[in-house]
């Protein structure tokens, strides 16, 4: 049987009176009333040691209980299934389709721009049509913008919603506590050694100026 | 030292559009010769089968990086003098810094226009 923990020697205290009476019957031959009674003092004993670890175990127990009953409202709270149904491919949906409008509006513009610059061995009044129909067409392709502009709104706010739920539940599992360090993967190991930081904020940065700065400088 | 618009180019991006890009703008400059790479390593191999008067290179691709590509060319017996410049989104210090340490001629941070390429260009060359 092992001891709860913190137990206090005033539960060891009955196990003396066992000791106790051991010590005072040896010698003699035990009867069938020395029997009944030492059993009767055991059962004592023991009832006071079990009401000690009761009450502390049974604490841990309830505290545990809590904690579990508070994650599973966390949890539910995340909504994961519709952050994985719904909301992700939703939004990996739209990325995918931002990428496709702006290559193609990119495409769109470069070939006007080609069919401009091929074009300027052209008589004027022939340049002047070109220019002006290519032109027009750059302005069309460039109404991709307010497309992807709607899906980035889509994708970011599905972001900041994600955000809100995972700050909420790991608040819950580490209220006040210092954010766990989590190991890099091999991706980020590489990413950090060879700066690969990706575009910045603006302000964030340096500008041409700036590099120039650090060129010339020996 | 005047520019030899004649000599071969080597533009190095995993973004097929910059590729396009880039290869306009160096038109308009003048360049006719210009190979693209879609990686370090690729264009590795094509540096190795091809002499190139100048290598443009992105930072951010894979599997080789523009810096790693860098650091292979400077460590090349052959390879090790090309001109190179690079051409990034990378605008933090200790990106120029790195690269600067690498043998870098020159780095133009994203978006540019044609007339910083053209100056970068000639700034390696020392028009």
């Amino acid at each position: 049987m092992t001891r709860a923990p913190q137990q206090d020697d005033g539960a060891l205290q009955p196990f003396e009176r066992v000791r106790a009476y051991v010590d005072a019957k040896q010698g003699g031959d035990p009867n069938f009333a020395d029997v009944v009674a030492l059993a009767e003092i055991t059962a004592d004993s023991m009832q006071a040691f079990f009401a000690t670890i009761n009450v502390s175990v049974y604490r841990e127990l309830r505290e545990i209980a809590d904690y579990i009953t508070t994650m599973r409202s966390e949890i539910a709270l995340l909504r994961a299934g519709e952050l994985k149904e719904s909301r992700l491919p939703s939004a990996g949906q739209h990325l995918g389709a931002i990428v496709v409008a702006t290559e193609e509006a990119t495409n769109r513009i470069m070939e006007c721009a080609e069919a401009m610059l091929a074009g300027a061995d052209k008589d004027d009044a022939a340049y002047k049509a070109l220019v002006s129909d290519k032109a027009m067409e750059i302005f069309e392709a460039c109404s991709f913008q307010d497309l992807t502009g709607q899906r980035i709104a889509r994708v970011i706010e599905t972001l900041e919603h994600i955000e809100q739920r995972v700050g909420r539940f790991a608040a819950a599992v580490n209220p006040g506590g210092e954010p766990g360090e989590v190991a890099e993967d091999a991706r980020e190991v590489r990413a950090r050694e060879l700066m690969l930081n990706g575009p910045q904020a603006a302000g964030s940065g340096i500008d041409q100026n700036d590099i120039d700065a650090l060129m010339a400088n020996g | 030292m005047a520019i030899d618009h004649s000599m071969p180019v080597l533009i190095v991006d995993d973004y097929k559009t910059m590729l396009r890009i880039i290869r306009n703008l160096l038109k308009q400059i003048g360049f006719e010769d210009v190979d693209e790479a879609a990686d370090g390593s690729e264009a590795l191999g094509k540096m190795r089968d091809k002499r190139y008067g100048l290598v443009i290179s992105d930072w951010n691709m894979e599997p080789m990086t523009g810096i790693e590509l860098l650091r292979e060319v400077r460590s090349d017996e052959k390879l090790g003098r090309t001109p190179f410049i690079m051409v990034t989104a990378e605008s933090k210090t200790e990106n120029v810094i790195a690269a600067k340490k690498a043998g870098v001629n020159n780095y133009i941070v994203k978006p540019f226009n044609a007339e910083t390429l053209k100056s970068k260009i000639s700034a390696v060359f020392g028009e």
